[in-house]
């Protein structure tokens, strides 16, 4: 019967690159410029809304959810605002200015979609929230964080500054840390939360260092000035970005740092394994964070740097489409295997998503127009139908109080409503037309289809595995729908109904999928077009698609998807085992996460107590061992020569001096008790304060001599807790290692000394403290550019380096509690 | 620390009576002056601590208390004493922070420091007041505080 289905074709043109039909040539600036105040108020209204969530949540309860989804919505209309104006453009406020970053924000198709998504898609699952959270612990922290987190996503979507897009960045991958551990007892919920934060985080940090090479590059091109952290700007200046990289051979670690960022927020293969687990959290944040919104970050992250990555005239399989192409198909494939594998509606939905992301990823990896196309519309053809779907399966198992899939079925009866809105949904996900999520589907076929026949050869697998992989995401979809028909399973207990504040949001998602279903062009004009020319390099064009009504090749690959995907439903439950049979062990990634995270624990728990014994020789050792190691290898690797010595010329005072010094080093070696030890020990150090006065030092001589008093009179204070005598004698080798280390440490300072007075400052300096410290000849009653004072060492003191001061003063004041607290907490176990 | 003032002898104690105000004193000479001659807040605060710790060494950890705070010595009230010293550190902080705020409120860079010259005053004729003094000043508590809280609680185990 499906092959019966109309033929299709979605453009009257016969070229095949230019099977679109340019609407309307977009300049690359259009528009007006966004106003900075409301798109400042965009991004921190749902911040400082979070601020005071709890001072909300005594007075209101749980109704803060309304609070809360007033908020988005007040966000939502300044979004509208920036859209209706036509706004396009960066708008830019002083953040570092001495390192030329900037708290940055580009508003252009992209960005608007994105913005749309986290304050649109926030209003209903906030709203949701508000039935579902219902009698739930912690909901105050829940709110804010949920508030918070739409302010960093919507940072994320606006971001014009490379530094301001990695620090909302690594924001919103905290606040997915704090919803995913919710339920902050349940080990589930530890464990998946830590997860998430240790592969989204560690790929955040790729990405930043992927960030410095741009900036880095930036400051290398003639074309722009200096360096900039400016998104915007080193689009524009894209091939010459391109050049440098590629004359350095850095353009594919760059590409490969980016992508990680990505692939790992994303949940692309193989890191796509945190993604089953986040979820623990909350149904209402699955499918905000998990599916609608954060989880889109890398895609957007993708779709942002295309334009810079990718040149207007780009090799069919060049560095980009290698990597991101071949990473998004193989994660659609494999995420939508393990989909069909899932035993519970939220793993069903979670592995999903990461396919779906993959087939953007996927998308957005090929060069042609159609892969860009692709990506644009499938942003939110996915956004509203999973988000949909989550909260779905939030009401199933909120009302049904199960999510087990064998448990669940013949819902229709109890959910007629949520059933509707799920069957539409889940048509739409699995590429059905006339659903929305069939339009992006075929735009995402066109792309392999073209991509192969231009590239011939291995590029065939494109294709192939496209349909290889929808086939799954028929056959999972499908499954998802069938939970509302067929028979009541026995273990199916009492099904209630929802609440209208659960049933509202889903509803409404599911009216926006029949609305791009029934009218994809009216959304494409109206925002898709833009998103399409943000991610395409060079002036851009909007597109149009149509319901195919001629057999193309793509149009054969959609019905192979869905004939091969109807033959082989009726063994679903076969398939299902099959995969569970084969995915064991090093298989699943999750073997070589838990392996690794095991790995590094059982580790520290042997290496720990050899390294911190509680001993203070042990951490003597050790650091005094490292600090040689590091002061030597350090002046090993900058190339120090010894300084060459001359002009030495020492008065008979100092010689006598520093030769009672040697010899008081030497008894301290030899004394035999402490109290001999601290006595020869203060002989030295007065013997260099002596040195310190002969060589003209005053200041310097007056505190070394109040320090060595100090130690003195503390070492008595403390000499009659120690033993009076040496204990034995320690082993020889003990004697040995400690005999070359002190040997070893009395050499490094000498070289460093050496070293350090050979390099003098910048003389400079030196007049200007001269000239600057004292008091002017002509001075008014005030000054402030003059120390005013005739001793120069105070005078840098107090003044010139003030700050280092303050530093120091401080360290004084934290050792000193530092070593009250170590003090005082002593007899207290680790348990107080 | 066992009472240790059993264990001193009259010579030393004596000694100490004398020694310890002309340290101090000096002590705050050295503050006072180092902003044209050699001293300054740290210098003035390492010699105040010793003041302080000789007497601990000399009279007990107890005596401080006793005689000059009049608190009762017991296990208890020990603590006291370091929270003083505690809270000396800290305003000595707050002392220099918040004198190089002081220059933002005239637009100044942060730390920057003036220097003001009265003048026709009597007995004085002309006195130089530089701000970096009141800074000077609030290391010389720090100091003095971290120091002593050291000696104390080091002392008192």
């Amino acid at each position: 019967m499906f092959e019966e289905e109309p033929n299709r074709e979605r453009s009257p043109s016969s070229l095949p690159f230019c099977l679109t039909t340019p609407k309307s040539a977009l300049p690359t600036i259009s528009g007006v410029q966004p106003t900075p105040e409301v798109v400042l108020a965009v991004v921190f209204l749902p911040f400082l809304a979070a601020a005071f969530t709890p001072a909300v949540y005594r007075l209101l309860g749980e109704r803060t959810a309304y609070f809360a989804a007033a908020v988005a919505l007040v966000t939502l209309g300044l979004v509208t605002d920036q859209y209706l104006a036509g706004a396009h453009g960066t708008v830019s406020f002083d953040w570092i200015p001495s390192l030329g970053i900037s708290l940055a924000f580009y508003v252009d198709g992209l960005a608007l979609l994105i913005a749309f998504l986290a304050s649109g898609v926030g209003v209903l699952i906030l709203t949701y929230s508000g039935g579902y959270m219902h009698g739930e612990p912690g909901q105050a922290k829940y709110y804010a964080t949920l508030l918070a987190f739409m302010g960093s996503m919507l940072g994320v979507a606006l971001a014009g500054d490379l530094v301001a897009l990695f620090v909302f960045w690594e924001l919103t991958s905290l606040s997915s840390f704090i919803l995913i551990g919710h339920y902050t007892s349940e080990e589930a919920s530890q464990y998946a939360a830590r997860k998430s934060m240790l592969i989204t985080v560690s790929g955040g940090l790729f990405m930043l260092v992927g960030f410095v090479l741009l900036v880095w590059a930036s400051g290398q091109t003639t074309a722009i000035e200096g360096t900039t952290y400016s998104i915007p700007l080193l689009v524009e200046h894209a091939d010459a970005i391109r050049e440098v990289l590629m004359a350095s051979a850095l353009f594919v670690p760059v590409l490969a740092l980016v992508g990680l960022g990505a692939a790992t927020k994303s949940a692309q293969v193989p890191f796509h394994v945190w993604l089953p687990n986040a979820m623990e959290a909350p149904t209402p944040v699955s499918a905000f964070l998990h599916s609608a919104t954060m989880v889109k970050a890398g895609v957007y992250l993708v779709g942002r740097f295309r334009p810079l990555f990718l040149p207007e005239e780009a090799a069919v399989l060049g560095d980009w489409t290698l990597i991101f192409a071949v990473l998004g198909l193989l994660t659609m494939t494999v995420a939508a295997i393990l989909a069909v594998s899932a035993t519970d509606i939220k793993e069903l939905l979670a592995y999903s998503t990461a396919s779906h992301l993959g087939l953007i990823i996927g998308a957005f990896g090929f060069a042609n127009s159609y892969g860009a196309e692709a990506g644009a519309f499938h942003i939110l053809n996915h956004a509203s139908f999973k988000a949909a779907l989550f909260l779905v399966a939030g009401i199933i198992a909120h009302e049904a109080g199960t999510r087990k899939i064998e448990k669940l079925g013949g819902l229709r009866k109890h959910l007629p409503v949520t059933g509707a809105i799920a069957v539409v949904a889940s048509l739409s996900m699995a590429g059905l037309p006339p659903f929305n999520g069939f339009y992006s589907k075929e735009l995402l076929f066109e792309a392999t289809y073209y991509a192969a026949k231009d590239a011939g050869g291995i590029a065939w697998l494109f294709p192939v595995v496209a349909v290889f992989g929808s086939v799954f995401t028929f056959l999972y979809s499908i499954k998802f729908a069938s939970l509302f028909f067929g028979d009541e399973p026995d273990e199916l207990g009492h099904v209630h109904r929802p609440p209208v504040a659960m049933l509202v949001p889903p509803a409404i998602l599911g009216v926006l999928v029949l609305a791009i279903s029934a009218a994809p062009n009216v959304f494409i004009e109206a925002l898709i077009g833009d998103v399409y020319g943000s991610v395409v390099p060079g002036e851009a064009h909007s597109f149009s698609v149509h319901f195919p009504t001629e057999l193309t090749p793509y149009v054969l690959m959609s019905i192979v998807t869905i004939a091969v995907g109807a033959i082989s439903f009726p063994f679903y439950d076969r398939i299902h085992d099959a995969i569970n049979a084969v995915l064991r062990g090093p298989v699943r990634a999750n073997w070589w996460y838990d392996n690794f995270v095991e790995g590094l624990t059982d580790t520290s728990v042997v290496v720990t107590p050899k390294i911190q014994t509680g001993l203070l020789r042990t951490y003597a050792t050790w650091g005094l061992f490292g600090f040689v190691a590091l002061a030597l290898g350090g002046y090993a690797a900058a190339g120090v020569s010894m300084p060459a010595i001359d002009g030495l010329s020492v008065s008979l005072p100092i010689v006598l001096v520093l030769l009672v010094a040697l010899v008081a080093a030497f008894a301290v070696d030899i004394a035999p008790s402490h109290v001999a030890g601290v006595l020869t020990l203060s002989i030295v150090g007065f013997m260099v304060a002596i040195f310190y006065i002969a060589a003209d030092a005053p200041d310097l001589a007056l505190t070394q001599l109040t320090v060595e008093t100090l130690v003195l009179v503390i070492f008595l204070l403390v000499l009659d807790r120690l033993p009076a005598f040496y204990g034995d004698a320690p082993d020889r080798f003990v004697s040995l290692r400690d005999g070359v280390l002190s040997v070893a440490v009395g050499a490094t300072v000498f070289l460093t000394v050496l070293f350090s007075t050979d390099a003098s400052p910048n003389p400079l300096l030196k007049e200007f403290f001269i000239a600057r410290a004292g008091v002017p000849a002509e001075h008014g009653p005030l000054f402030t550019d003059f120390g005013g004072g005739s001793n120069i060492v105070n005078v840098i003191l107090v003044d010139f380096r003030g700050f280092d001061t303050m530093g120091e003063i401080s360290v004084v004041v934290m050792a000193s509690l530092a070593i009250l607290t170590l003090i005082r907490m002593r007899g207290q176990g680790e348990s107080q | 620390m066992t009472s240790p003032s059993g264990r001193t002898t009259v010579i030393s104690q004596t000694v100490a009576r004398i020694v310890v105000p002309i340290i101090l004193v000096t002590a705050i000479a050295l503050l006072f002056r180092g902003h044209n001659l050699p001293g300054g807040g740290f210098i003035g605060a390492v010699l105040a601590a010793v003041a302080f710790a000789l007497v601990y060494v000399i009279f007990g950890l107890d005596f401080i208390q006793r005689e000059i705070l009049d608190i009762s010595p017991d296990g208890s009230e020990r603590h006291r004493l370091v929270e003083n010293y505690r809270w000396m550190a800290s305003l000595g902080l707050a002392i220099a922070v918040g004198s190089s705020l002081v220059p933002l409120v005239f637009d100044f860079p942060f730390l920057t420091q003036g220097v003001l010259f009265l003048e026709h005053l009597p007995l004085y004729g002309e006195l130089e007041v530089a701000s970096a003094f009141a800074f000077d000043l609030g290391v010389f508590f720090a100091v003095v505080g971290g120091l002593l809280t050291i000696v104390a609680e080091v002392g008192n185990e």
